[in-house]
């Protein structure tokens, strides 16, 4: 992606490339074998579908839509499930919910060919569109992200004493939050869907990519909470509920992901393998393996041994930065392996022979 | 076949019906829906001449697009794009006769002349029709597909059927969110990166249909390779072509998106071919991404609820 250079050590990688080249043989359950390949027809390896036109905005659109659905979630049930003591985590959520929000519709519309256009999109209610409603999500989800931070805010002190915050301190949050919890759900995943929906073989061969990114958006958006909370010296009861939430997320987020490379096979080889073209090398190293493995592993010592302790700050903090880290790369690496996917005539052509 | 421009209906009512329709804008009733039109591209007619690359340029105002040279065929236009709506390939299978062939096609053409098949010829003339050594040619366009993934993708409605079943893009609609452009399973319609960033593909000569005329293409087409006309039709002709030219024992031919359902529906633009239809960069039987959508959302779905209802049980204790 020309518009964005990375530092020589994310497109490298830290992994021996002879291991990230096993790796993707092992999960993917294919190994590439280019004499047969060159074998199957083709018209001169002309690409048979178009690239995609999506680059840096989207990818920050969906870490950022990630993190603003994810926190508003985790900030519901701790507004709605938790003790007294949580209520730093909704707070903290609300607000994350409603700064992560804010950049959404100004990557997306800067993503548009014609982003004087952008109203266009609200011509239609098109269920069969995950763009269509995508937008729709956005939206509505913006306006409850809005509302209730604003209810927070006001519930804070933050807005004055003057009738308008004391106005909006009366109004239910926790009844708000129960429709902008199911909205938030659904553009944590519906990117993911939005994905699935195209005929790019990487993207849509297996299905389970939206799930894949709403464990993300809760993983990632635990993290910034707890990041946060840990800065601010947050009792750390509170901080090992959403751990503990973010070890779930993390499980659930690696399962999904050998899901999907075991299921897209072939396909998935521009994400995981090691060829030039190939975005192996920064997927096992900053997805998979710092991403994921790492930070769970180290969240699960931290749950492990001993609750309490002023050592684990500095770990979490680490866990926090890593596994925010491995939500960014991983939607990085599945729309720039997308554009490489796109190129593929063979594993395109292989991928609509069934 | 032209069509009668349609009236748009005054509204001289009260005050509430102007208002009303000030609200949801005057609605022009639908046209009158006329039978599906489409292309039979028949690659045994086709002889590489791109007459129909340029009538398509001509006529719909296309720019040139930037000269370069591939260096594996004629094919130097590379592939559809924004300002190419059709597009010649050039297949050139040179070397079959490896794999221990060429025995035999000596065999055949010496069998040929002792049954008198062919007269003698001096030696050095060409025989094509015992060559092995192919040549084949394809005009490339827009599916029209009769469930088309594009039009299914489109979150503004810019992309339409039109009243003769064709996929039309309108120009002043479209927003360039590029997302047809994924989901088109035969890399056909694309953003144009140059000119005004929304989506472009072949309309089907819209605009020469409402006046009565075929597209500037087949018009062009100096063999009949490309034809034009109502769908249910030209289905019936290809299957007729396909016929004649089992029969000549051109066994290799076959039909692509008229009786193969296709994206569930078959294509309205549909080709006959001399090989399979990956040598022509087809999909031999590509998904339909809408019906994605499902199947992700369900994922989607359990492992939202999985992790809900973690979050509720680690919260409450």
């Amino acid at each position: 992606m020309e518009e964005t250079h990375l530092p020589q050590v994310f497109t490298d990688g830290i992994l021996p490339t002879n291991i990230a080249e096993q790796l993707a043989t092992l999960t993917t359950g294919y190994a590439p074998d280019p004499e047969r390949e060159l074998q199957e027809p083709s018209y001169y390896d002309y690409p048979v579908l178009k690239a995609p036109v999506w680059r840096w905005e989207i990818i920050w659109y969906f870490f950022f839509g990630g993190l603003a659905a994810g926190c508003y979630v985790i900030a519901s049930i701790a507004a709605l499930f938790g003790s007294r003591e949580d209520r730093a985590v909704a707070r903290t959520g609300y607000y994350l919910s409603l700064l992560s929000v804010l950049p959404c519709p100004i990557l997306l519309t800067k993503d548009l060919g014609r982003p004087e256009r952008f109203l266009h999109m609200l011509r239609l209610f098109k269920v069969k569109s995950p763009m269509s409603m995508g937008t729709w999500g956005l939206v509505s989800f913006s306006l409850f992200s809005g509302i209730t931070a604003l209810i927070q805010a006001a519930r804070d002190g933050i807005l004055g004493r003057w009738w308008g915050p004391r106005l909006l301190a009366a109004l239910p949050q926790s009844l708000l939050a129960i429709p902008g919890s199911a909205l938030g759900a659904f553009l944590g995943g519906y990117t993911g869907v939005l994905l699935t929906a195209t005929s790019i073989p990487l993207w849509s061969r297996s299905k389970v990519l939206g799930a894949i990114f709403i464990s993300s958006a809760v993983s990632t958006s635990s993290a910034l909470i707890s990041l946060v909370l840990r800065l601010t010296r947050t009792p750390s009861r509170v901080l090992h509920k959403l751990e503990r939430l973010e070890w779930v997320a993390l499980l659930v987020e690696m399962i999904g992901l050998f899901a999907f490379l075991r299921g897209t096979g072939r396909a998935a080889r521009p994400l995981v393998g090691t060829a030039p073209a190939e975005h192996g090398r920064t997927f096992w190293s900053f997805v998979a393996g710092g991403g994921l493995v790492l930070p769970w592993l180290l969240q699960t010592l931290s749950l492990l041994v001993g609750r309490s302790g002023k050592r684990r700050s500095g770990r979490g903090i680490v866990i926090s930065l890593l596994v925010l880290m491995g939500g960014y790369f991983l939607r990085r690496t599945m729309i720039e392996a997308g554009h490489t996917s796109s190129s593929d005539a063979r594993t395109t052509l292989w991928n609509a022979r069934r | 076949m032209a069509i009668e421009p349609t009236q748009r209906t005054t509204t001289r009512g009260s005050s509430l019906t102007s208002m009303v329709s000030l609200l949801v804008g005057n609605k022009v009733p639908p046209l009158a829906p006329q039978p599906a039109m489409g292309f039979f591209t028949d690659t045994s007619l086709c002889i590489g001449c791109k007459a129909c690359e340029i009538a398509c340029k001509q006529w719909n105002q296309l720019p040139a697009s930037e000269p370069v040279w591939t260096g594996s065929s004629y094919d130097n236009t590379g592939q559809l794009s924004a300002i190419t709506w059709r597009h010649v390939q050039f297949i050139e299978h040179i070397g079959r006769r490896e794999n221990g062939q060429s025995t035999k096609i000596e065999t055949q053409i010496a069998e040929a002349k002792s049954d008198g098949i062919i007269p003698f010829t001096p030696p050095g003339t060409a025989l094509p029709f015992f060559n092995s050594d192919r040549w084949l040619m394809q005009s490339d366009v827009c599916k029209h597909c009769a469930n088309a993934p594009c039009q299914e993708a489109c979150p503004t409605g810019s992309i339409i059927r039109t009243e003769f079943d064709t996929v039309y893009v309108q120009q002043d609609i479209c927003n360039g969110c590029g997302y047809c452009v994924v989901a088109c399973p035969f890399g056909v319609i694309a953003r144009d990166q140059y000119g005004d960033h929304t989506a472009h593909k072949c309309t089907l000569c819209y605009d020469r249909l409402k006046d009565g005329f075929e597209p500037a293409c087949a018009k062009a087409c100096p063999t009949d390779s490309i034809q034009f006309g109502e769908v249910e039709q030209l289905k019936e002709q290809a299957r007729e072509r396909l016929g004649i030219l089992r029969e000549r024992e051109v066994k290799e031919a076959r039909l692509y998106g008229v009786d193969d359902n296709i994206l569930e529906g078959g294509l309205n633009s549909f080709f006959l071919l001399l090989d399979e239809p990956e040598v022509y960069n087809l999909p031999q039987n590509p998904q339909r991404p809408s019906n994605n959508v499902v199947p992700a959302s369900l994922w989607t779905i359990v492992a939202a609820a999985v992790l809900g209802l973690c979050g509720i049980f680690f919260f409450r204790e």
